[in-house]
């Protein structure tokens, strides 16, 4: 006798559409890395839940302020220059502290290599503008 | 990018005093009207400290509107640049948006004003100006 045939699987399928569906988001695991290395302290997961929540709602808040930023240049195109408005409105770049140190201390070689230009030898500068 | 621009003596100099005195002063004033109406009391120290915070968001409001002047590629700041500066808290950027176009709308009157002025004085010529276009219109018709 034949075995009874299998329902299929409906599940994964609807899972997958939801995926595609939802909003995409940080992972949870890079804000939690990010957040207890600078905490220094044991935190709970009911902290790290509202930290999550409140890095999305900081995206949205920061979309908002660039689109506005971006508007008032009459421009449609988020440039270097909106962001660097919008950091010194956050009072994280000012007259003392001033963006490229900011690249410099927080972000990877291989992106402040992208963003500000270093000389190499053979008469070069990278990256060629 | 950060071009050192000659800005008036921060500290210690003459006129920072005298704006000091005269921020403390105006907040002094309102700090009465509000005494009157809410029925309470202001010590010195809260106006002192009032004043000095006033101050020291207007240093901050300087240099945002500054800021976004520049990032418009203008040298003049603007009602523009002010919306901008307000945009953070929905009310006050409300009442900014709305007393703004007060502002234009009354110096629109104003121009308006000036215009109907200038053409009462400028009415003989317009009415020269007139008669020459009629003339020139006959003669172009005359022509066709």
């Amino acid at each position: 006798p034949l075995p009874p045939l299998l329902a299929k699987p409906i599940a994964k399928s609807s899972r997958a559409s939801q995926r595609k569906t939802s909003e995409p988001r940080v992972a949870r695991s890079l804000i939690k890395k990010i957040f207890s290395h600078y905490v220094k302290m044991p935190v709970t997961r009911d902290a790290f839940s509202i930290v999550e929540t409140c890095s999305e709602r900081y995206f949205k808040q920061l979309s908002n302020d660039l689109e506005a930023y971006t508007n008032h240049a009459k421009r449609k195109t988020v440039e270097m220059a909106d962001l660097e408005v919008l950091m010194r409105r956050q009072r994280l770049v000012t007259d003392k502290m001033p963006l490229h140190v900011l690249i410099e201390r927080y972000l990877p070689l291989e992106y402040r290599k992208l963003l500000i230009p270093v000389a190499v030898r053979g008469n070069k500068v990278i990256p060629c503008k | 990018m950060a071009a050192a621009r000659p800005r008036p003596a921060p500290r210690g100099g003459e006129t920072h005093k005298r704006l000091k005195a005269a921020v403390h002063y105006t907040v002094g004033c309102l700090c009465q009207d509000v005494a009157e109406d809410k029925d309470l009391q202001f010590s010195k120290q809260t106006i002192a400290a009032l004043s000095e915070i006033t101050f020291r968001q207007c240093e901050n409001f300087a240099k945002d509107l500054e800021m976004f002047a520049r990032h418009a590629k203008r040298s003049t700041i603007t009602t523009e640049d002010v919306k901008l500066l307000a945009r953070r808290s929905n009310s006050l950027l409300r009442y900014i948006t709305q007393k703004s176009d007060e502002i234009t709308s009354s110096s629109v009157e104003q121009k308006e004003k000036k215009k109907k002025k200038s053409s009462a004085a400028k009415g003989r010529r317009n009415s020269e100006e007139q008669k020459q276009l009629k003339m020139t219109e006959s003669e172009d018709s005359n022509m066709a």
